[in-house]
């Protein structure tokens, strides 16, 4: 029997029809298949639990989305050009006050050798999910939402309708908490400290930083993820990036432990000390 | 819309869009107006994070051997770019690599991929720039 046919049989003896799977992975099994194409939990609500990735717009596996083009280039065919699909889209440039935005051009004029990535420390909320090369898992509970970041192996254990902790001091990924406003998943993020940057080269901020992200599955294939940063110390207004989660069916996520053989820290302070033309 | 408009808003998109961080510092370290294909010998295969290196004797001009070191894809990279660590690359092996040459001058680049002796091409890092920034700083720049 195949396992397909055993779980209709299973669906069916649960008296629940709509329950069949198109597939044969857990995540699929738990889900129904409406017409949009985005499975809902037995609560209602959209079902985000997979494995996904961030900085790629393409649809597909992991494979099809990076192969001849992809993220960087993880794909069959070196000599393809980078994927004009791998872009965020942001509303507006930083804005920074006047007084600081001189700090984030000094990064962008220093090609990004200062970046936090390099010291492998966990990049903060957005930036960890944007790193294209890595993909993340959502595991969706009517009580909790849990993002599980492969690139620098961090987690984020995400309680719905609850109010943020008390008892944690700042940290790189903040404290989050989320609630649904209809279809949408609104993660709400405070408790940061000032070592991150937040989207794009050289964003720094400050301890006051205030993320909110809006998760919308629109299809079987796509979450639109829009994220607002408010912080007063260096922002004038709040600033929005609209970027996209996509589906990557099959993939699962690796060990990834940075600080092991890291050579790179010593090596980028060595060309920042003896001032290599790095510089744009 | 109209042509200007469109044009207009075309100009601000591009603007406004920026690859997506990959990884970081290549476009620093690594210049993209300085392509370069070597072929060697492997002597050193390192999977290290968060970028991996190889390094390979190859004869110049001259006859002399003289030893680079490539640096691409973090070790996860890899695997899902069909590496396999101790498998796909070993030392003793004679390579084609193309990438971009160190800003420092050193005999050091960025390889973007590496052609094996039986013809096999596999990606071993991102293209050209990636992890400098994009083509615009995220401030707008009076």
């Amino acid at each position: 029997m195949t396992r397909l046919a055993l779980a209709s049989i299973i669906a069916i003896a649960i008296g629940c029809s709509a329950c069949a799977p198109p597939a044969s992975t857990p995540q699929d099994a738990k889900a129904s298949a409406p017409a949009d194409g985005v499975p809902r939990t037995a609560d209602g609500k959209p079902d985000l639990t997979g494995v996904w990735q961030g900085g790629n717009g393409r649809k597909g596996s992991w494979e099809e989305a990076n192969s001849g083009l992809g993220v960087g280039g993880t794909g069959a065919d070196p000599a393809a050009p980078a994927n004009p699909a791998s872009q965020q889209v942001i509303t507006e440039p930083a804005p920074y006050k006047p007084e600081l935005a001189a700090r984030v051009l000094e990064s962008f004029n220093k090609r990004g050798i200062d970046d936090p990535a390099g010291l492998c420390l966990p990049l903060g909320v957005p930036r960890l999910a944007l790193v294209g090369l890595f993909p993340i898992q959502i595991v969706q509970t009517p009580t909790q939402v849990v993002i599980l970041h492969e690139y620098m192996s961090v987690f984020r254990v995400i309680p719905l309708n609850a109010e943020h902790r008390t008892d944690v001091g700042p940290t790189y990924m903040g404290d989050s908490v989320a609630r649904w406003e209809g279809d949408t998943l609104v993660v709400d993020v405070t408790g940061f400290n000032d070592k991150g940057w937040l989207s794009g080269t050289g964003t720094f901020h400050s301890d006051a930083l205030h993320v909110v992200e809006r998760y919308t599955r629109v299809n079987k294939d796509q979450i639109d993820w829009e994220i607002t940063m408010e912080d007063p110390n260096v922002l004038t207004k709040p600033w929005t990036v609209k970027t996209t989660l996509m589906l990557r069916e099959g993939t699962r996520l690796q060990e990834y432990v940075c600080a092991e053989n890291n050579v790179e820290t010593a090596h980028y302070e060595k060309i920042l000390k003896e001032g290599v033309p790095y510089r744009r | 819309m109209s042509r200007a408009r469109f044009g207009v808003c075309l100009v601000a998109f591009l603007l406004l869009a920026r690859p997506a961080l990959a990884h970081h510092s290549f476009g620093a370290e690594f210049d993209a107006n300085k392509p370069i294909t070597l072929t060697g010998v492997v002597t050193k295969v390192e999977w290290t994070n968060p970028h991996s290196h190889f390094s390979l004797a190859v004869k110049d001009d001259k006859g002399r051997t003289v030893t680079w070191v490539l640096t691409g894809y973090t070790v996860n990279a890899l695997y899902r770019t069909g590496w396999k660590k101790d498998v796909t690359m070993k030392v003793g092996d004679t390579v084609t690599i193309f990438g971009w040459r160190a800003r420092d001058g050193s005999n050091s680049a960025h390889a973007r991929d590496v052609t094996f002796a039986d013809g096999k091409k596999l990606y071993y890092g991102p293209p050209a720039g990636t992890g400098e920034g994009g083509p615009t700083p995220a401030v707008k720049v009076p």
